[in-house]
């Protein structure tokens, strides 16, 4: 139980330091550096620091999902981040441009969507972010096999704040990413 | 000497089996509806291929490399297909096995094995779709693994009705209990404590971010601002809840205040952000902890009711 709870209490402090780490608190930015040390020596702590192929890390780190305590519990803090949008722009051959959005059926499903999104969002290596986003596109282009070209627009929705609101500022979308994908029609292989 | 005792009467405090009883038919309830919001979309959602999200294979295979040893849906795909069972009947077969989990633990119908068989899909689907997974099956996850461990069925479920089974050791009980208590405090505090480090919770502007924030924007926005003068009160109230919740929750004076305040929280962000499987795992969960016959209330029944508790001691 002691080992369970210290797993817990390390796992959660880890990811506060980190926050705090990244600057993303109110908190002086000089304690930056202490916070940084602090959730690297936690990280050292919690075996995470060991090669992936290590016997014990890999042990615990099975423990540590298997009991739903693999991250922290900061949720939404300490600030909101922005949503993420994904558009499809699909290009015919005779040149006539359709748009559409990712969708899914349940409405419990598509707050999953929007996880994905963040993920995506989030993901510094480009590779993966491409692979993800070819994935999502073939799944549009099959709902529009004429198309020729799946471009995907990856961008955040900005919503004014109660100020910005009241001087008539509208919701906003901001372009961040954009990848062409072509599949060719005779080919039902799903991409990789 | 007396401290090691005190830990001990803390963590082994005799508590009766209501609080497991509201735990499974919870966490039942929790299952069903998990796999009926999943019911369009579980076949498509975990394919190896076309899926409209990010296909299966990739997403496990990224989860290999950090979690090799972590269950996935693909184990089962593997296995169907040695039984000669496609990958959509194997995914089918995986829902209904979960959905009858869900079933089987309301009813209390071999507790034990369909509390297994809910975490261990549950932890598939979430680590199977890890990309699009999100703090739902998290507490999910914490609440089913308490569940699959604790000392079941209670004396309410089908099982103790149909078979003949020992009673379970109140001491036992009350350390599960105890176990998850601890656990909710350490998840409130953390998550309370990161809130108070961001400005915006101070000054109402995260309450309005949260509830205008898409796909969270089911009250219009003109509604909310006229709300705007409550926004900083909400967002100091959400910090201080949460923040305070291990200091508050314990002592009898302010555990019901406490509760109640933190079951108003989830319900309110269950039905103004449409977070409805959110919330209902945080009123699961901390119904079961510090819901009716606390062990507060348990010290006042006479030990006899509760038997021996000697276990208690060789336990720790």
């Amino acid at each position: 139980m002691l080992f369970h709870f210290a797993l817990i209490v390390g796992i959660s402090a880890q990811q506060t330091f980190w926050i705090v780490a990244q600057g993303y608190t109110s908190l002086p930015h000089s304690i930056d550096p202490f916070s940084r040390k602090a959730a690297d020596a936690l990280t050292i702590a919690l075996g995470q620091d060991l090669g992936l192929s290590n016997p014990a890390r890999q042990s615990l780190t099975a423990y540590l999902h298997s009991a739903g305590i693999e991250g922290g519990y900061g949720f939404f803090a300490p600030n909101i981040p922005s949503s993420y949008k994904l558009v499809f722009e699909l290009h015919y051959p005779d040149g006539h441009v359709e748009y559409d959005l990712p969708h899914v059926s349940g409405t419990a499903t598509g707050l999953r969507l929007v996880s994905l999104l963040d993920r995506i969002g989030r993901t510094q290596y480009e590779p993966l972010r491409e692979v993800m986003l070819k994935m999502l596109a073939y799944s549009a282009w099959q709902e529009h096999a004429g198309a020729a070209t799946v471009r995907a627009v990856f961008g955040y929705v900005d919503v004014p704040s109660l100020s910005e609101l009241k001087e008539g500022k509208k919701e906003s979308y901001n372009f961040l990413y954009a990848y062409d994908f072509t599949f060719p029609s005779s080919s039902n292989a799903p991409p990789r | 000497m007396r401290l090691r005792q005190r830990i001990i009467d803390f963590l082994f405090a005799p508590e009766p089996d209501a609080w497991l009883t509201l735990l499974r038919l919870g966490l039942g309830l929790q299952i069903i509806f998990y796999a009926l919001s999943f019911r369009h979309d579980w076949n498509i959602v975990f394919a190896a291929e076309g899926s409209p999200f990010v296909s299966r294979d990739l997403t496990e295979a990224i989860g290999k490399i950090d979690n090799p040893l972590g269950p996935q849906i693909g184990w089962f795909i593997v296995l169907g297909s040695h039984l000669g069972l496609s990958e959509q009947m194997t995914l089918s077969i995986l829902w209904l096995l979960l959905l009858g989990a869900g079933g089987a633990l309301v009813l209390g119908f071999f507790c034990r094995t369909s509390a297994v068989i809910a975490w261990l899909v549950h932890l598939c689907a979430a680590q199977s779709g890890d990309f699009f997974a999100y703090g739902l099956d998290n507490l999910m996850t914490i609440g089913l693994f308490y569940l699959a461990i604790a000392p079941l069925p209670d004396r309410y479920a089908l099982d103790a009705k149909l078979w003949r089974l020992k009673r379970i050791d109140p001491a036992r009980l009350g350390f599960h209990r105890r176990v998850l208590q601890l656990h909710l405090c350490l998840i409130y505090f953390f998550s309370g404590l990161t809130k108070c480090l961001g400005a915006g919770w101070w000054n109402g502007a995260s309450i309005w971010r949260a509830l205008t924030r898409p796909p969270f924007d089911i009250i219009p926005i003109e509604v909310l601002a006229s709300w705007k003068i409550l926004f900083p009160v909400v967002g100091i109230a959400v910090c201080l809840f949460e923040t305070a919740y291990p200091v508050f929750i314990w002592p009898r004076t302010t555990r019901l205040v406490w509760l109640a305040a933190i079951l108003a929280m989830h319900m309110a962000i269950g039905l103004s952000m449409g977070l409805f499987l959110f919330a209902s795992i945080m009123l699961v969960l901390n119904v079961a902890a510090f819901g009716p016959r606390s062990a507060m209330v348990a010290r006042q029944h006479t030990p006899a009711e509760f038997g021996p508790t000697a276990t208690a001691a060789s336990l720790f």
